[in-house]
């Protein structure tokens, strides 16, 4: 391998690796301005991603397995949302009951279904369709960067731009802001905040169903853990982003790089498998301290 | 006022059997679904736990951990911190009793066995301590700092044990045995249970003396109803970021050490995993008051012990227990099932 070769692939699964991330983050973007700590981003994700490669590989279309996958992450939104909203439960606690009952449901119904409760293969599953712009492809480092993804990577980023017009440019992304930062304005003015909460944790299970439909379609399989924190991860690249979509996604991109970077890490020296999942989380933290502190800071400078 | 009071735990109770009924029946409908046998499988999910003494014991033994971390979460919670951490914290526990008394084989069980107990509350109380640091010296949030350190701190211990400590005499993923003198002594055979649910509930009636009649235990209860006032009021607000969190760990080493000297006696991969998660759902069904904490670990254990029995006797899988748990955490905090019987105060959406 040469050396001008290396960063190269690195930076092109990158992109790959931030997908789920990005959406996941872009979906908890939503529940987070409407004032909301949404933890259940992991369990959705990992009901996304149950659902729709079991989905895609019974009925055998890919677009009914995602479709399904998502639905299913979104009724389970739903059920998170009534019981946080309309029986008023602890949201935080209501999403870890959602990561937990995501975590048991795909238990029982992999060991009921499949008799298995390891990784769960599936024969003539159809693959994502990989998109390919020889127009792109053709320029140097871009184009072995940004092309040759699957369809789905692609989707992410327009939905980050979609979110971002819906967010900033519309009226319901006002009042949906408007829930988090002055729910009483809103009440004010006739609109029920309660209403706007249940539309945002909404739009978080279509995201994560979407995000966790990436992990299990492209690796053609199920595995237990297969969302493996990125939930909690896409969580903090909300708070890092400023809680901003385009901060977003530099949070993502740095998170993405990050494993991707141990990935490859694993291959040149020989790294513990163990120690390359707990890379992330470790990376994590450690920017959402650094992220603390230099909040710490500037609040303490402005206030002399 | 005592109407008042009457009223309040009706109103709780009436809460609770609405929870605790609406996750059995969805237990009984998934397993009318999934099931071959679904009758089967029902009767040992509920009565399997009491039709032998070995099953009723092992859910004794069960419900010690349980103690335990829902004392850690309950002390967490009265004081307004937020420990999500529990899984990674009970491992650290268990792995470091482990280590040390591997490391003592011929150390007398008495000094050994409290050598290991105290190391394990110390590495318990030293992560979450960490995630309280953080938040006193920086604000950064708690909730997922906990969560985050934790889940690589399990990693790490998996890679521990399937790694340099791994047994080679045993196939399995777990380190060797500990020695016979730090076992605690088994009080109800064959089953597991061992002498340290005595400890557990001593634990228990202790916290509750702490938190009701000591001076830190008053002032952490006010920094958990108002810290703001708190802080006017002259308490040292920064401080009781800190101590409930590392209490709240101290117990969560705890668990684990007495999962491996208890029933265990050698460090499996994942050996402690769940109590940390359901330790909150004992705390909350518990409403954060130690002493109810006993009762809500035993009915935890009743869950997974039935779980368990029904795995062995019929077709269905041990996680029924996680989606019943899950069903408890969902509706636990729900005020609209516990407001029933609360006619006058009208609670704000």
């Amino acid at each position: 391998m040469s050396n001008t070769s290396f960063p190269i692939p690195m930076l092109h699964s990158t992109i790959r690796i931030m997908a789920p991330f990005l959406l996941a983050a872009i979906g908890g973007l939503f529940t987070e301005l409407a004032g909301m700590l949404n933890i259940a981003l992991e369990g959705l994700m990992l009901i996304g991603a149950f659902f729709s490669v079991v989905f895609a590989a019974a009925t055998g279309s890919l677009f009914l397995g995602i479709l399904l996958g998502i639905g299913a992450s979104v009724a389970a939104a739903y059920v998170f949302g009534f019981i946080s909203l309309n029986l008023r439960a602890n949201i935080f606690i209501t999403g870890l009951a959602t990561n937990l009952f995501a975590e048991g449901l795909v238990m029982v119904l992999a060991f009921q279904i499949f008799g298995n409760k390891g990784v769960i293969r599936f024969q003539n599953l159809p693959k994502l369709p990989v998109l390919s712009v020889p127009a792109i492809q053709r320029i140097p480092v871009l184009g072995d960067v940004f092309v040759g993804h699957n369809v789905l990577v692609y989707v992410s980023w327009v939905m980050v731009v979609i979110a971002a017009i819906i967010i900033y440019k519309t009226a319901f992304g006002l009042r949906v802001r408007g829930t988090g930062s002055n729910p009483d304005a809103i009440e004010a003015t006739g609109l029920s905040p309660r209403r706007y909460r249940m539309y945002a944790i909404l739009i978080s299970g279509f995201t994560c169903g979407l995000a966790g439909a990436i992990l299990s379609l492209q690796m053609g399989a199920f595995v237990p853990g297969i969302t493996a924190g990125r939930g909690w991860i896409a969580l903090v690249a909300i708070y890092l982003g400023n809680k901003t979509p385009h901060g977003i996604l530099i949070a993502c991109i740095v998170f993405g790089f990050a494993e991707s970077f141990s990935n490859y890490a694993q291959g040149a020296i020989n790294v513990p498998a163990d120690f390359i999942l707990a890379f992330p989380y470790i990376i994590t933290v450690v920017a959402m301290i650094a992220y603390s502190i230099v909040r710490h800071y500037r609040l303490k400078g402005s206030e002399r | 006022m005592d109407r008042k009071r009457i009223a309040n735990l009706l109103s709780s109770t009436t809460g609770l059997a609405l929870t605790v009924g609406i996750s059995f029946l969805i237990v009984v409908l998934l397993i009318l679904v999934l099931s071959d046998e679904p009758g089967r499988a029902i009767y040992y999910f509920f009565i399997g736990p009491f039709t032998k003494a070995y099953y009723f014991g092992n859910l004794l033994n069960q419900a010690i951990a349980l103690m335990f971390t829902g004392l850690g979460i309950a002390v967490a919670f009265k004081s307004s911190t937020f420990n999500l951490g529990g899984e990674g914290q009970a491992y650290s526990g268990a792995i470091v009793a482990t280590v040390i008394l591997l490391a003592l084989p011929n150390m007398n069980g008495f000094i050994g066995g409290a050598a290991a107990i105290i190391a394990a509350v110390g590495m318990g109380a030293f992560l979450a301590g960490l995630s309280g640091f953080f938040r006193m010296r920086w604000g950064t949030d708690q909730l997922i700092s906990s969560f985050l350190v934790s889940a690589a701190v399990i990693l790490i211990i998996n890679y521990l044990v399937t790694g340099p400590l791994d047994d080679p005499v045993n196939s399995m993923l777990t380190t060797a045995r500990i020695g016979r003198q730090y076992q605690f002594l088994r009080i109800f055979k064959p089953s597991k249970l061992d002498i340290s649910i005595f400890f557990a509930v001593a634990a228990a009636i202790g916290t509750y003396f702490f938190m009701q009649r000591t001076h830190w235990g008053y002032e952490m209860r006010m920094c958990g109803i108002n810290r703001e006032f708190s802080r006017y009021a002259g308490i040292n607000v920064g401080k009781y970021l800190l101590v409930p969190m590392a209490i709240s760990g101290g117990f969560h080493g705890l668990a684990g050490a007495v999962t491996i000297m208890g029933t265990h006696y050698r460090c499996l991969k994942g050996v402690t995993m769940g109590i940390g998660w359901n330790g909150i759902a004992v705390a909350l069904i518990a409403k954060n008051n130690p002493i109810a904490v006993v009762p809500a670990a035993l009915f935890f254990a009743y869950l997974e012990a039935g779980a368990k029995a029904a795995m062995l006797h019929s077709d269905v899988t041990f996680e029924l227990a996680k989606i019943a748990q899950a069903v408890i955490f969902f509706l636990v905090t729900a005020q609209a099932l516990y407001g029933l019987f609360r006619s006058r105060k009208k609670v704000g959406s």
